[in-house]
């Protein structure tokens, strides 16, 4: 009773295709999709222009270092990721409940600014090198400004991808699958290797996913710690060689990455049920652990939660104590960024919902749309600047503060829809394909069986979404920098210019304001995940 | 139906509803162009720069509205815009960006007395397209106690086998070292700059990283005995009053190079007047505040850059710096040569 063995969503909705028209959810899919690919078209465009750029050789080395990044980051982050989140789900420790949603909260913290505090609290005169010398011992290990490092330091600042969409699918997992496993002779770590990791594959791969695609992403947190991947390859060739054709063509190479990333993705799943018919939902058994093994867990997430998140956030607030800042300007960039992200949270939210809906078992608009994710953020806002070209131009001089934010707004969309449609895919396989003919059958239609039946079993999927978006958009800097109306100043756009300039202590108050207007949301969506199980009572 | 079902998301709808409210309402209140506003796009990422916008609303009652971002997305940005663009003026903060908006043609040929009058031949366009406004010297910081001022005379020193694994510098990407390698391509040709590079990646201390401050610092700490930096980093860190600071003053003193010779390779923060400006009349009148006795202070004593006006004299903490032979070479070069230069460092193996 444990595992329906159904066939693939994508052949059973293929034999039906063929009969009938698509509906108008399908096409309102494709074009959401098509609408989120748009820029990606232009930056293909600009692409076949003659470019000048970095030579094969030095190509090579980008290419190797980027591989060489994303392996490390991609397994460290589902290693630490998905531990956590089933000590935190299936067991009991000391600190426990406290660890459940705390463990999310290194998602408030953007990636450069742990890359800023590392950097600085690891400095060759920085404190802890300073006292290894003066103690007579060698410090040079403890180089952050590293490929090593740089492994580090985004795997503490993207862990929790997986952490939450692991988490998710834990607490939604089938019970009985779990007591079949044990009746036939596993042992708790048997059952968790070779059952309930396998069935929560869908939501651990869309989080490492997410993960590996900011790490192809990420210009900030790289660039400050001195490694050079393709994205700053990317920006090399645009800013030193002047040429955006050069950038284009090498943010193929990185979209080429994310496509085979994603196809890997989808292949893997093909032709394979992850569904649970469970009948009713119960509590899930929890292991307590006892004496070391429990301080062991407890040690561990002390651990993880100090190293991506409480020691580089106290020594950026160390750093901000020791000079003061504007306070209206901070209050006035924390409002903007705020509805920035609120804006943007909803609207990306909404045009992935509509995707994942109208594209379930036709996976292509879902992939054309993600692509954006892995799209160097300086990448994306060329592309969208050809968009941008034709509103400018249409609307006249001085087009205004409202044009700018409707960009603005677009740019999120286009760059972030991954990350709201890998969580909302990945709960939506857990619906499964009888599930939705039982609801046809009973006289629902194809809405009123997405609302009564899809939407509110995945409901925990679509929280992850709109959490990880408004997060995003908080962090953002690269379109923000360059789509923004006049004097519209956010919080990431104040870190950057105060680290820019050398002055961190000055960066470290927007740096830390990021965190924590984030870190609200992110505990309240996290508590909302651990309650979205049905019949979950605490 | 989400909305219906998940009263935070409708909550979030609301508020993004009444932020929207908000936006429209400040797009109103700054969208009419009347004659009073000007329209700034900036690279410069300075806080000094605020104090100028008010000094210069104080002056003249134009309120400034800036655009803050890195300097090739500006250039994209007034391409895409065209002549639709809003942006009055263009602010650099490096003469080889300033020669990529004038390639672009983004900005209009402007003269006048004043500005003829007050900066230097070499520190603008010959058409008046951009004028350098303040100027930085790209300097060698040494320890003090382990290297002789004697030894750091000349940009070449660096390269000198003498420093084999005791020079610091940060990344060919940046812009700072762009233009400085533009330089030397200009003043030694291509083959000694590339040797020179070459002289450097060998000396290296620790792969090239950090900022020019991270340089200094790195000096002071022990790591290196030799680095390159822009003057007003290390001023920065000569006028400030904490303590770690004062530490590294007590380690570290910075060498003008080539005193004897061309003089000390000298890059400009400059503008220009956009070619579609809404507002030209403002924009001609910020470009001659820029160029004005108050305006050339709050360079000096608000970000430690030595006055492109040479009447100007800056505040005690910088003029103990100022007087040194700056190389006369025009900064267009530093434009024209980056691409040379990037391909230089590359072939060098300088990552």
């Amino acid at each position: 009773m444990a595992l329906t063995d159904v066939p693939a969503p994508e052949a059973m909705l293929a034999r039906r295709a063929g009969w009938s028209a698509p509906s108008p959810l399908r096409i309102a899919a494709l074009l959401a999709a098509l609408f989120a690919v748009a820029p990606l078209l232009f930056i293909a465009a600009l692409a076949v222009q003659p470019a000048a750029g970095a030579s094969p050789e030095l190509l090579r080395r980008y290419a190797a270092d980027t591989v060489v990044l994303a392996l490390g980051v991609g397994l460290l982050t589902t290693a630490l990721g998905s531990a956590a989140a089933w000590l935190v789900v299936m067991h009991r420790f000391p600190g426990r409940g406290a660890f459940e949603w705390l463990l999310a909260l290194p998602l408030a913290a953007p990636a450069y600014a742990l890359a800023y505090a590392y950097s600085d609290l690891l400095d060759v005169a920085g404190p802890v090198q300073t006292a290894l010398r003066d103690a007579g011992m060698g410090g040079e290990f403890l180089q952050v400004r590293s490929l090593p490092g740089a492994v580090f330091v985004l795997s503490a600042a993207f862990y929790p991808y997986v952490y939450l969409t692991a988490r998710a699918a834990f607490v939604s997992q089938s019970v009985c699958a779990l007591e079949a496993a044990r009746t036939l002779g596993c042992g708790p770590w048997a059952a968790y290797r070779r059952v309930a990791l396998p069935l929560a594959r869908p939501a651990l791969v869309a989080g490492a996913a997410l993960a590996l695609m900011e790490t192809l992403a990420d210009y900030g947190a790289v660039s400050y710690l001195g490694v050079q991947t393709l994205t700053t390859g990317v920006v090399r060739a645009f800013a030193a060689y002047g040429s955006p054709a050069g950038a284009a063509r090498l943010s193929l190479a990185l979209l080429a990455a994310a496509a085979l990333l994603l196809v890997l993705e989808r292949r893997g799943r093909r032709g394979q049920g992850y569904g649970a018919s469970s009948a009713r939902w119960r509590e899930l058994p929890a292991v307590r652990l006892r004496g070391a093994a429990g301080w062991g867990a407890t040690a561990f997430c002390t651990l993880l939660l100090t190293a991506a998140l409480l020691l580089p956030c106290a020594w950026l607030a160390v750093k901000a104590l020791s000079t003061t800042t504007d306070a209206g300007r901070l209050l006035r960039a924390g409002s903007l960024s705020l509805a920035l992200a609120i804006g943007g949270c909803v609207l990306t939210t909404a045009l992935a919902a509509v995707i994942a809906f109208g594209a379930r078992g036709r996976p292509l608009p879902a992939r054309l749309a993600s692509l954006g994710y892995a799209t160097p953020g300086a990448v994306m806002a060329i592309g969208l600047l050809g968009p941008a070209a034709l509103i400018w131009r249409g609307t006249g001089a001085g087009a205004g503060a409202a044009v700018a934010l409707g960009l603005l707004m677009y740019a999120y969309v286009a760059r972030l829809a991954a990350a709201a449609l890998e969580p909302i895919d990945a709960g939506l396989t857990r619906v499964t394909p009888s599930m939705e003919r039982a609801a046809r059958m009973l006289g629902e239609s194809e809405g009123g069986a997405l609302a009564r039946v899809h939407a509110p079993l995945a409901k925990g999927a679509f929280w992850t979404a709109a959490l990880l978006v408004f997060v995003d958009v908080l962090k953002e800097l690269p379109a923000t920098l360059i789509l923004r109306p006049f004097n519209f100043d956010t919080l990431a756009v104040l870190a950057h210019g105060y680290a820019a300039d050398e002055r961190l202590a000055q960066a470290a108050w927007p740096a830390l304001a990021i965190v924590l207007l984030a870190a609200g949301p992110v505990a309240l969506l996290s508590r909302q995940i651990a309650r979205s199980r049905p019949g979950f009572a605490r | 139906m989400l909305t219906r079902r998940s009263p935070l998301l409708a909550l979030c709808a609301l508020l993004a509803l009444t932020a929207c409210g908000r936006d429209t309402e400040e797009a109103k209140r700054a969208a009419p162009a009347n004659a009073g506003v000007l329209n700034i796009y900036t690279a410069r990422h300075y806080d000094a720069d605020q104090l100028i916008y008010d000094g210069f609303k104080q002056a003249t009652g134009v309120e400034v509205r800036a655009l803050q971002s890195q300097g090739n997305m500006l250039v994209e940005k007034m391409k895409a815009e065209g002549a639709s663009s809003p942006a009055d003026i263009i602010l650099m903060a490096d003469a080889g960006a300033l020669w990529r908006a004038q390639e672009a043609g983004l900005f209009q040929p402007v003269t006048t007395p004043t500005l003829e009058r007050r900066i230097p031949a070499n520190l603008r366009d010959h058409q008046g397209r951009w004028w350098g406004f303040a100027r930085r010297a790209r300097v060698i910081a040494y320890a003090k106690d382990r290297v002789r001022p004697e030894e750091v005379a000349s940009y070449a020193a660096v390269a000198d086998p003498k420093f084999r694994g005791r020079v610091c510098v940060r990344n060919a990407d940046n812009i700072y070292n762009l233009s400085m390698m533009a330089g030397f391509i200009e003043r030694w040709g291509p083959q000694r700059a590339l040797e020179w590079a070459r002289g450097v990646v060998a000396n290296m201390a620790r792969k090239p990283q950090g900022g020019d401050i991270d340089q200094i610092r790195a000096v002071a700490a022990g790591a290196c005995d030799v680095a390159l930096a822009n003057s007003y980093y290390f001023l920065r860190i000569a006028s400030s009053e904490a303590p770690e600071d004062k530490a590294v003053m007590q380690k570290v003193a910075i060498a003008f190079p080539e005193q004897a010779g061309t003089g000390a390779l000298v890059n400009i923060s400059g503008g220009g007047v956009a070619a579609h400006a809404p507002n030209k009349e403002n924009a001609v009148k910020f470009l001659e505040y820029l160029a004005s006795d108050q305006a050339q202070a709050i360079f000096a004593s608000a970000n430690n850059e030595f006055p492109a006006v040479q009447a100007v004299k800056p505040p005690a903490s910088v003029a103990a710096y100022a007087n040194f032979k700056a190389d006369p070479l025009p900064v267009t070069v530093y434009g024209r040569r980056q691409g040379e230069a990037q391909a230089t460092f590359d072939q060098a193996g300088w990552q």
